[in-house]
């Protein structure tokens, strides 16, 4: 904790904990490159984050804190001759916006407010509080004046639609309404804030196909032995107003008690047939998938199905691209489970810092708290040879790989204007009650009178991002107007707002939130106006997997170390026998480190079993 | 899972501020080496020890911070599905001692709330240079109740009794939640053996 001096040579220096910066990151530390690794956040994961509760609060309070003024330090005195300065941007709340918070669920009474506030750790107990009093000023985070028209708008829009339940106004918590009578809720604001901790509320939501390339990455480099990851055990629709399972696998097919004996042969069959490219697919390559869909005669019910939870693509995706997605589907069906996916177990946040303790493994240094306020460029080679910390010390490096928010908007090309709609939803119950309570559902909502198709993820307790009698819900879809336009309509259909006593049973939203988030598919790795060895991630893009930040990882990777090769497999500590003559098994020079650490060549049984045993893991359920 | 070579198998996390001997101890118990003036650990993850206690072979699997305690910026995942924490500060370093409260709100936030955390003095071979009395820092560690013992690293003291007591202490708490098998038992890293099958584990 001590405040020490960083080293100022490294070859790589990176700024921002995202998803592909992360990977860059163990990537380029694995293969012995001397990497600097910083955010200015005092957590992980930027965008990519998962929040406790409390911590999701104070990240709400920064968030509509945050002004755009920003402190810019003149650093030119350490500039030397025939070098300039290039300043980042010291704050990427650009990135956020129409940030909105409703609250439906009551306070306790006074005196059990106060402990918990004192027993959670000071920063987010006093967060806690603030956040849940205030957050009726529904705010607009981008703070530009057309932003806050439209937030303004929404909020028009939501009195007229929820006419009836005007609490969603007024998030004030201590709304008296829902005192006086009795209802089946259990869980009150106060419970929320005390066992926050055991939240783990992901910024984005996204799933793992279990053969696309995260996981693939992930059981290459090792870096999975840092995680543990659960079943996604379902895949629902949203149709006719109310929420069916979409049977996708052999057995569910079997199982299905909605589909006809016909239905399931003609399902059966189709999927198999997709497996392979044949001719007739081809003719429609360039048609509508629904189309082709059509042709196929299986009906309404299939062809929702197929077209919007196997491929999940809209209605005029061509057959290619339809047929490719549902290829991709069938592909990772079956490997660990009855879906295509796996969800990390603790949230998404999980997954970039297991690729920085990866890269710390292997001689990164991590710094949070900490920044790079600018380059210095070399005028004649236009490269950058060193940054300035926001300290003001002078690091020189190689390579700089960035997070795209701490691009100044003067150095962009062009600034990408997709955003992603979000809703985060804490409620009581199951989209779908089951036989279990722990299940992990995808519910595919296709596009209705123009509003775009929205992906929704229902995390139960298992997978340890919330407290037992809660789900954690999380809406994604692509912006057409605020997260609150975009995706209230769903939400009001599916779930019922406070402690109303629902007669369609529907669930019961306790806590929600609203924002949108910038598009990283927008973003351009090329698009910026800085040197050639300067290297920008894009944040979080809307797709349903990771292949966007895996691959421009990997392609930034490429650019830096052309040779190298892309996250080999760290040795298995099981495997590493240590030379117990060399009295210096661990060293820094990477060198050495070939020769203190040996890969077992065979030496003591239980290495080897233990090795069978990680092996049998791997294998997939099939 | 074929054959298990092991009837239980625990994860120990370590930390404690940079240079107060976390590796070192790691070291001395898994290899019985004592590297002087040994560097940031590169490339090693977790070490691996085998012991047998009352006739039952625990596999203890220790993890190191690898280096992101020197800025503060341990990775949450570190903690996750911990079995025990050894929190280590250098008997020799008042700064280390007084980092505690700081490693504590870090545990409390991350690690799961049945983690069994024991506190450590280490480097009692510099005996005439400490700077933390013994009794303060057994009152701290009994006011947090967590266990409390000083070792050296670099004359093996205490070191073996370090790991095997945590290792019974594991054990005891394990039959215990065997016992009281309740409705909260099936969460993953609350459980007391870890297995790294009770999910799917892609590795």
């Amino acid at each position: 904790m001590a405040a020490e001096d960083l080293p100022s040579e490294f070859d790589v220096v990176i700024l921002g904990t995202g998803l592909a910066e992360s990977v860059v990151a163990a990537a380029c530390s694995r293969v012995g490159q001397r990497v600097l690794h910083v955010d200015r956040r005092s957590y992980y994961a930027a965008n990519w984050a998962s929040f406790t509760f409390n911590a999701l609060l104070t990240w709400i309070q920064e968030i509509q804190a945050e002004s755009l003024s920003e402190e810019v330090q003149d650093r030119s005195s350490l500039v030397e001759e025939g070098e300039e300065l290039i300043y980042l941007s010291g704050s990427d709340s650009a990135s956020i916006s129409n940030l909105q918070v409703f609250c439906y669920v009551s306070e306790e009474a006074e005196e059990e407010e106060e402990p918990a506030n004192t027993t959670e750790e000071e920063e987010a107990g006093a967060a806690g509080e603030g956040a849940a009093k205030e957050p009726s000023e529904t705010e607009s985070a981008g703070s530009k004046e057309e932003e806050a028209g439209e937030a303004a708008e929404g909020d028009e829009q939501a009195a007229q639609e929820q006419g009836e339940e005007p609490k969603a106004d007024q998030p004030q918590p201590s709304a008296p309404p829902s005192q006086s009578e009795p209802t089946r809720k259990k869980i009150s604001y106060t419970q929320l804030v005390k066992e926050g901790r055991r939240f783990n509320i992901d910024l984005v939501s996204k799933l793992m196909y279990s053969r696309g390339s995260l996981v693939d990455l992930l059981i290459k480099s090792n870096v999975s032995r840092y995680a543990e990851f659960k079943n996604v055990t379902r895949i629902l629709t949203y149709r006719h107003g109310s929420v069916e399972q979409v049977p996708c696998s052999r057995a569910d097919v079997f199982a299905s008690r909605q589909l006809s004996v016909v239905e399931k042969r003609k399902l059966m069959r189709f999927l198999t047939s997709c497996v392979e490219e044949t001719e007739e697919h081809q003719a429609y390559n360039g048609r509508p998938y629904l189309e082709f869909l059509r042709e196929q005669q299986l009906g309404d019910n299939l062809q929702h199905f197929l077209l919007h939870s196997i491929a999940m693509v809209t209605e005029d995706t061509l057959t290619k691209v339809g047929l490719a997605s549902t290829r991709h589907f069938l592909r990772c069906l079956g490997r660990y489970g009855n879906t295509p996916f796996l969800f990390p177990v603790y949230g998404l946040g999980e997954i970039p810092q297991c690729f920085c303790r990866m890269s710390a493994v292997f001689g990164g240094i991590y710094c949070l708290r900490h920044s790079v306020s600018c380059l210095i460029v070399d005028k004649d080679s236009n490269r950058c040879k060193a940054v300035i910390d926001s300290r003001g010390q002078r690091i020189s490096c190689s390579h700089f790989v960035v997070e795209d928010g701490f691009v100044g908007a003067d150095r962009k090309v062009a600034t990408p204007t997709r955003l992603l709609s979000r809703a985060v939803l804490i409620t009581d119950a199951s989209v779908l009650p089951g036989d279990s309570e722990q299940q992990v559902s995808l519910v595919t909502v296709p596009p209705t009178d123009g509003r775009p198709a929205v992906n929704m993820v229902e995390l139960s307790p298992s997978t340890m991002t919330c407290i037992p009698g809660t789900y954690l819900v999380h809406l994604t879809c692509q912006s057409v107007g605020s997260a609150y336009e975009d995706l209230s309509p769903v939400v009001t259909r599916m779930f019922c707002m406070a402690e109303c006593q629902d007669e369609e049973n529907r669930p019961a939203v306790l806590w929600c939130l609203y924002f949108n988030m910038a598009d990283g598919s927008g973003v351009e790795p090329e698009g910026h106006d800085l040197p050639s060895n300067v290297y920008v991630c894009s944040g979080p893009d809307g797709a349903l997997g990771h292949e966007h930040a895996i691959k421009q990882a990997e392609s930034i990777f490429l650019k830096i170390l052309p040779e190298e090769e892309f996250c080999p497999p760290a040795p298995n500590p099981e495997d590493i026998i240590y030379d117990g003559e060399n009295t210096s098994p661990t060293s820094i020079g990477e060198e050495e480190e070939e020769e203190g650490l040996t890969a077992a060549g065979g030496e003591g049984e239980e290495k080897q079993q233990e090795q069978q045993e990680e092996e049998t893991s791997l294998q997939p359920e099939e | 899972m074929s054959m298990e070579d092991y009837d239980y198998l625990f994860k120990i996390v370590l930390i404690g501020n940079a240079g107060v001997g976390k590796t070192c101890l790691v070291r001395r118990f898994t290899q019985g080496l004592f590297p002087p003036g040994q560097g940031a650990t590169i490339g090693v993850d977790f070490m691996i020890k085998t012991v047998e206690i009352k006739g039952e072979k625990v596999k203890l699997q220790i993890w190191d911070t690898a280096g992101q305690e020197r800025f503060r910026s341990i990775t949450q995942s570190y903690y996750r599905s911990a079995n025990a924490l050894i929190l280590t500060y250098d008997i020799t370093c008042e700064d280390s001692f007084r980092c505690l409260p700081e490693w504590l709100r870090e545990i409390e936030q991350y690690a799961n709330n049945q983690v069994v955390t024991i506190l450590v003095g280490n480097k009692i071979d510099l005996a005439e240079k400490r700077e933390v009395l013994r009794q303060r820092a057994e009152d701290f560690a009994e006011a947090q109740s967590m266990l409390y013992l000083e070792t050296s690293a670099k004359e093996s003291d205490n070191v073996e009794k370090l790991f095997l007591d945590l290792a019974c202490e594991l054990i005891r708490e394990a039959k215990q939640n065997k016992l009281d098998n309740s409705d909260t038992a099936p969460m993953p890293g609350e459980g007391k053996t870890i297995s790294y099958l009770s999910c799917c584990n892609i590795n």
